[in-house]
């Protein structure tokens, strides 16, 4: 390899990237804050636990989390950029983790999604498997005996202090606060004045899940009010309408609240003159929606009964699949196809893939869904926790530790995708051609009847995965 | 007139796409040729042959956007009249000054190992462009790819030439590394 070669290969630099380098810099705004999101998901897993006995009134204190530091994204026009630089660097370093961590995650999944996505009927449904995660090993670190030991089969540990050590990193992994990119999987422990809590685990709590611990009366406006702020500031506000109407039950004396709130744009964004309305065959009828259009140079993948196509997000945003039935299948078929999970759980390495010119037409949608984690769970083993002969929330309680069950387990999600938002600045729609071989095919890949979606990390972990029935 | 309708002409194989395409792009891949090559003659000349280049390749290539699709076109092709002219002489424009410089991330002596793999240098590169902040990365581009002088990357970035010389010298030791890390060069 000599000069001459790099500069060559260098001419394959992608098409987004030389689109934006042609745009002149002027202000000192830093190039992010002007971009909105193209993908915005939230998701939310609240565990109530009801106490079954009198309970005494020692006070207890609050244990807090403290989130790594992480120096803000630097910003290009100060004049000390490159120790602005070098210190961010340094703090993103510092979160990743050896992707071996993910390991034994697959069982999980694999049993989860289905689990949690079928029986949808005609609604949207969407699931965040990490978020259920986390609330599932703070659970753990609640309960003893078997409460503990059916989470950690699910989980596929055979210690909780494995669980731990993957928790920590899986949190680690996907952290990051520095202003542009805002991504923390938060969790928090809500407990009654008065109850007897075993500091110690809330400390573990806080020191390996991040995870703080409020106090006071849960059945008061001011608590609810303080519950509802938390979510709303730890996901941006995008589950509100689902968050006004979270009420603790007066006889909670602890929820267990997780949320993971996600925002990225799309690698190459969609053009919005390329939007317009088409037909799409809900299983309520056929209605009219706008369809964002583009065509790139891309990876299709197949199996027996679906297409697919992927989306990349920008700034190591993992990316978003869409997984279309075949004619005359259902998403609710394929969530009992070993093979679209076997795909969900790839991360695109699929052997049945071809590379050419996919030309995909994607309803711009916006979904909410709530769902009751609690059968899924008990049909997945985790029963003893639901049950008030037989929970055991020993680590927890220092003193009735008989008496608490998990009375409720409530998952919320919310996805919107769009072209990318009003970014006319950041981005341009891309043509990915003019390096490499020419793809000799081309594809319509038209999501025009409901469809499954899963959007992944950058390591191939499911952060949500969903149905789309009425975009 | 708008691109898709352009590419329309094109799939049409109506030579009114060149004639569209001229209007619109003339200038820019002329400046792109003219970066590399020096002389506007010959910068028009590649300018016309990049027209041909679209001409063969739409179809069956669609693209959304023309604008990067013809610039790397009009590179390629600029480039490689560079090659074979300076089989005899030198040329005039930046790109001696620009591959003066990636000598700075390529082995000292030639490495014949590396040349088995360079088909995969082209990948390694796009990852290497994308993970770099967005102004170094527009920096890295103006200069490496549009063959830009530093002046007129730095001032399009909005920098000092100083400034922009130092960022450029930093980002070629991290792609040097990131070359040695994938397996390109050995330290």
């Amino acid at each position: 390899m000599n000069e001459q070669d790099l500069y060559e290969s260098i001419g394959q630099v992608d098409d987004d990237v030389l689109l934006r380098s042609d745009k002149k810099r002027r202000s000192s705004r830093p190039w992010w804050a002007a971009a909105a999101a193209a993908v915005l998901a939230a998701a939310i897993a609240v565990g109530t636990f009801f106490p079954g006995g009198p309970a005494s009134t020692t006070a207890y204190a609050v244990a807090e989390a403290s989130y790594p530091e992480m120096a803000p994204y630097p910003n290009e026009m100060d004049a000390d950029f490159e120790a602005q630089y070098d210190a961010w660097r340094t703090d993103k370093r510092a979160q990743d983790r050896d992707p071996a961590y993910a390991d034994g995650l697959e069982g999980y999944f694999r049993a989860s999604i289905p689990t949690f996505l079928r029986g949808a009927g005609t609604e949207n449904r969407a699931y965040s498997p990490l978020n259920v995660y986390m609330a599932l090993a703070m659970l753990a670190e609640l309960t003893g005996g078997e409460s503990r030991d059916q989470i950690l089969t699910l989980l596929g540990h055979g210690s909780i202090e494995t669980l731990r050590a993957q928790a920590n990193d899986l949190w680690n992994d996907h952290y990051s606060n520095d202003g542009a990119t805002n991504s923390i999987l938060a969790g928090s422990l809500w407990l009654e004045d008065g109850v007897p809590f075993n500091q110690n685990t809330l400390n573990t709590l806080a020191q390996n899940y991040y995870a703080s611990s409020f106090r006071g009366d849960l059945d008061s406006p001011a608590m609810t009010e303080a519950l509802q702020s938390w979510i709303n500031d730890q996901t941006g506000g995008l589950l509100a309408d689902q968050v006004q109407n979270l009420k603790l039950s007066p006889d909670a004396i602890l929820a267990l609240v997780t949320t993971v709130y996600y925002q990225a744009k799309w690698s190459s964004r969609f053009s919005e003159e390329n939007t317009a309305p088409q037909t799409f065959h809900s299983p309520v009828g056929d209605v009219t929606k706008d369809f964002m259009h583009t065509s790139f140079d891309g990876h299709y993948y197949w199996g027996d009964q679906f297409g697919v196509a992927g989306l990349s997000l920008a700034n190591g945003g993992g990316t978003m699949w869409f997984l279309l039935p075949d004619e005359g299948v259902s998403p609710e078929d394929l969530l009992a196809d070993p093979e679209a999970m076997d795909f969900l759980l790839s991360g695109g390495g699929w052997d049945q893939e071809k590379y050419l010119i996919v030309n995909l037409a994607l309803p711009k949608f916006d979904i909410s869904s709530q769902i009751d984690l609690g059968e899924g769970l008990q049909a997945l083993g985790v029963t003893d926790v639901f049950d008030p002969d037989r929970a055991d929330f020993s680590p927890m309680l220092s003193g009735s530790a008989e008496d608490l069950w998990l009375s409720e387990a409530k998952h919320g999600v919310r996805v919107a995708i769009d072209e990318e938002g009003v970014t006319a600045a950041a981005y341009t729609e891309m043509a990915m051609s003019g390096a490499g071989a020419p793809p000799e095919d081309e594809i319509d890949f038209t999501l025009d009847r409901p469809f499954l979606f899963a959007l992944t990390d950058t390591q191939g972990l499911p952060l949500f995965v969903g149905v789309v029935n009425q975009p | 007139m708008e691109d898709e309708k352009i590419v329309a002409l094109y799939w049409a194989r109506n030579p009114d796409a060149i004639a569209r395409t001229d209007e619109k792009y003339a200038p820019y891949c002329r400046a792109v040729a003219r970066n590399i090559l020096g002389s506007p003659e010959d910068a028009e000349e590649c300018v016309n042959d990049t027209w041909l280049g679209a001409w063969n390749a739409i179809p069956p290539q669609k693209p959304v956007v023309l604008k990067p699709f013809l610039a790397k076109l009009t590179r390629r092709i600029s480039f490689n009249r560079w090659r074979r002219q300076s089989a005899q002489k030198r040329g005039g424009g930046e790109i001696d000054a620009v591959l003066d410089e990636l000598k700075d991330c390529v082995a000292r002596d030639g490495d014949p190992e590396g040349e088995a793999i360079a088909a995969a240098l082209g990948q390694t590169i796009r990852q290497f462009v994308r993970q770099l902040p967005p102004r170094e990365c527009d920096l890295f581009v103006r200069r490496y790819f549009y063959t830009e002088s530093v002046a007129a990357a730095a001032k399009h970035c909005g920098l000092t030439e100083n400034h922009a010389g130092v960022i450029l010298s930093r980002t070629r030791q991290r792609l040097r590394a990131h070359l040695c890390k994938e397996g390109f060069l050995h330290e």
